[in-house]
């Protein structure tokens, strides 16, 4: 059985890596078709476009927390930026309507803005340190975004918020416009997927990248990565910019897509479980990642609709089961379930198999050694 | 601004430090033996308070049994407010947190997230979502006036208790063999084993006497208050993280100073007029701009060696801190570094651009003297507290006890 299991898993390891991402993009891209053949209601399609939300949030984080080992629990403040800076210049607000492009760009720029002013005082802080000094940042910002009422119209959120038009023009025309318009759940999935594979691919190459690398150094052991000439505040900054960045980027989609918006899609529970989708997929890996995103954005929800559980009593055991799944992976599989190479070699123990082996072999030089000298 | 209120809305303010004082001792305790931050400590205090208050309702306590028996139902009440964190602090650092000892900084500290989310879900799978109300004794709205103020009984009681539990974990701490153990324990975790302590024992005793403390707040917060919610533990655990922050983590009189900072601000940040406040800005630039010019010049100098002491070498020094715009543009453009001392012109510039900043803030609150800030804002001056202290002095008001151990 276990030699089975073993060449089972030995074939898998050489299929290149290229035909898994394409498979899980065609089977991505093939999942609307369920809708459209009425083999799966439309519910199911939101619940996509969620998952795949959540998919780009939780790749974000894992600039930061998986790459660079910042833990970032305010994370969904920069969500907020991009969700509201959005809805503030397609909404009928202020009476503006900007063209999709301008809003999506301005929105990742102001989330990656936000993210430099936080980044600039306290990347120097110690990796704990770090993470309750961005705790107390994603609160200021909901309770800010709550009190400045005139502004954000505070708990009632911003509503009404305009469906993208990808070709210019303020106007829902006829024809190609409005062929243009993207106002319907199976073309919101279509557009985050693309957003969310660019994403990937983008995130995927800067891993392997000089950048990546130094973040990775800068995870391993930061006075070893400074020694050897990274400039440790630029590497982090650059990750925490960048990371602030998608969040705002998926932010703006986020708005575009609910329509409405309120400080209480920003709680920090949130956050809490963008990085439970981290440490359940593995922190560093991207296609764990986007799994263990994917698992516990959708995974409830099926469960939700087979159980036909009450709301409120859901969301208890909900919350409940993430607690128990964050200790349980931290404590016994803290490399996630599709781990990284270089953290399911840094978060266990060294196996003590692979500890003998070594050990046998400094015990056969040391009786070479004698051999000769007799 | 009557004198009358100001004096109301201090004791308000100590006795809301007091209570983060509890709960805050409980994360610096923790934090000097272990290095990390239990974040699952303010669900501990949601569950003192509740199966305190749960006590009280189960049985049926009100005006009209004898005082003595009331007297026996709160005793009971606050031993069930003891002793069942007790028990859940000690199976959360055997579950949770045991097995992570030595792994890295945020690994533990996830493991606490999960715990603080569990522990919030399972009180409301256990006491519903619903917030707990206290059943109205007179003794808890008891008040009594002096000349003129009105104070709350309880809030004595509040400030009294927490003063004795204080001082009960100092001389804990200083004078018993216990203490001594958690001591060596928080100074090198090896070395306190090769001497024959138990670390184990030790650690589980300090989450123990931490979560025995959160418990005794929720019962006083409960009381106070008349009602507590399930999520409460995480605004008052984060606040009381503040204060131990604040006051220098790890540093258990420091926890006590920073609580009553952190509870004062807040109290006298909303309820006092800007014109008022603006004095302990002006009083905190005045202490600030003495500290740079005078006290750190001189126990820098304290490290050099005599032959380095030329005068003209200790004015160098002296200027770089003399944080006029003058002398710190000046530093700026000479770029004057020394590593010995850890001055540079950057550190001079940054020192300087905070005092023109401080100076600013005191000129807005005096430019608008009579204004208030509104209540809605009160939550967010401890987050905004935490980030400034962090950012500008993470070792704290006391010690530097963040210090790393290479």
């Amino acid at each position: 059985m276990a030699a089975m299991t073993e060449r089972i898993s030995s074939v898998l390891a050489r299929v290149p890596r290229g035909v898994y991402m394409a498979l899980a993009v065609v089977l991505a891209a093939g999942f609307p078709l369920l809708n459209v053949i009425g083999v799966v209601e439309t519910a199911w399609l939101r619940v996509g476009v969620m998952s795949l939300l959540f998919v780009m949030l939780a790749l974000g984080l894992n600039i930061v927390m998986g790459e660079t080992g910042l833990l970032n629990l305010g994370y969904i403040a920069f969500f907020a930026f991009g969700a509201y800076t959005t809805a503030l210049l397609s909404s009928p607000k202020f009476e503006l309507r900007w063209p999709f492009l301008a809003v999506v760009v301005v929105s990742t720029l102001i989330a990656m803005l936000a993210g430099f002013v936080i980044g600039l005082p306290t990347l120097r802080l110690r990796g704990d340190y770090l993470a309750i000094v961005t705790l107390a940042f994603g609160e200021i910002v909901r309770l800010t975004i709550i009190n400045l009422q005139g502004f954000t119209n505070g708990p009632n959120g911003i509503t009404g918020i305009y469906s993208p038009l990808l070709a210019g023009g303020s106007e829902v025309k006829t024809g190609l416009a409005a062929w243009l318009t993207v106002d319907k759940p199976i073309e919101y999935y279509y557009l985050v997927l693309v957003a969310v594979v660019v994403v990937s691919i983008l995130l995927a190459n800067l891993k392997n990248s000089r950048v990546g690398r130094a973040w990775n150094a800068l995870r391993e052991d930061e006075l070893a990565a400074i020694s050897s000439g990274i400039t440790a505040s630029r590497a982090k900054m650059l990750s925490v910019v960048l990371s602030a960045g998608i969040a705002g980027f998926a932010g703006s989609l986020y708005a575009y897509y609910s329509n409405v918006i309120s400080p209480e899609s920003f709680l920090f529970m949130q956050s809490v479980i963008v990085v439970c989708m981290v440490v359940l997929g593995g922190m560093g890996s991207i296609p764990g990642v986007v799994v263990g995103a994917i698992v516990l954005q959708a995974l409830p929800q099926v469960i939700r609709q087979a159980a036909g559980a009450a709301r409120s009593d859901f969301e208890v055991y909900r919350m409940l089961i993430f607690g128990v799944l964050i200790v349980v992976m931290v404590i016994f599989r803290p490399e996630g379930l599709l781990p990284d190479k270089l953290w399911r070699r840094e978060s266990h123990e060294v196996d003590p198999r692979e500890l003998e082996k070594t050990r046998q072999s400094l015990f056969d030089l040391e009786e070479g050694e004698k051999d000769l000298e007799v | 601004m009557s004198l009358d209120h100001i004096v109301s809305v201090t004791i308000g303010g100590l006795t809301v430090g007091m209570i983060y004082a509890l709960i805050a001792l409980g994360y610096t305790m923790v934090y000097g033996v272990l290095k990390f931050i239990n974040f699952a400590h303010g669900e501990v205090f949601t569950i003192g308070g509740y199966v305190a208050a749960f006590t009280l309702l189960g049985l049926g306590v009100n005006d009209d049994m004898s005082p003595l028996v009331l007297a026996g139902c709160v005793v009971l009440a606050l031993l069930a407010a003891v002793l069942v964190p007790m028990a859940i602090g000690f199976l959360i650092e055997r579950i949770a947190y045991r097995p992570l000892r030595g792994r890295s900084r945020i690994i533990p500290l996830l493991s606490a997230i999960g715990v603080s989310i569990v522990m919030q879900q399972l009180i409301i799978l256990v006491f519903g979502p619903a917030p707990v109300s206290m059943p109205s004794l007179a003794v808890g709205s008891a008040s009594f006036v002096v000349f003129g103020i009105r104070i709350r009984v309880l809030a004595l009681v509040i400030i009294a208790v927490s003063s004795a539990l204080m001082l009960g974990l100092t001389y804990l701490v200083k004078s018993t063999r216990i203490g001594k153990a958690m001591r060596a324990t928080s100074q090198d975790m090896e070395a306190a084993e090769m001497m024959g302590i138990d670390t184990n024992k030790t650690i589980a005793f300090t989450f123990v006497v931490g979560s025995a403390l959160a418990g005794i707040g929720g019962f006083l917060v409960v009381m106070y208050y008349g009602s507590l919610k399930y999520d409460a533990g995480f605004l008052y655990g984060l606040k009381a993280f503040t204060s131990a922050v604040l006051g220098g983590i790890g540093n258990i009189p420091g926890a006590v100073v920073g609580a009553i900072v952190l509870g004062m601000t807040e109290t006298y940040g909303v309820s006092l007029d800007l014109g008022f406040m603006a004095w302990f800005v002006v009083a905190g630039l005045i202490l600030g701009l003495y500290v740079q010019m005078v006290r750190v010049p001189r126990r820098r100098l304290q490290h050099i060696a005599d032959d380095r002491r030329t005068p003209a070498y200790e004015k160098s020094i002296t200027d770089v801190y003399r944080l006029t715009p003058y002398y710190g543009f000046k530093t700026l453009l000479a770029e004057r570094t020394d590593a010995l001392l850890s001055v540079s012109a950057a550190h001079a510039v940054r020192l300087m651009f905070g005092n023109l900043f401080l100076a600013v803030v005191a000129a807005v609150m005096f430019a608008n003297a009579s204004v208030r800030i509104d209540t809605r804002w009160q939550p967010v001056i401890a987050f905004v507290v935490l980030m400034v202290i962090l950012m500008f002095r993470p070792s704290g008001i006391l010690g530097e006890a963040i210090t790393e151990k290479v």
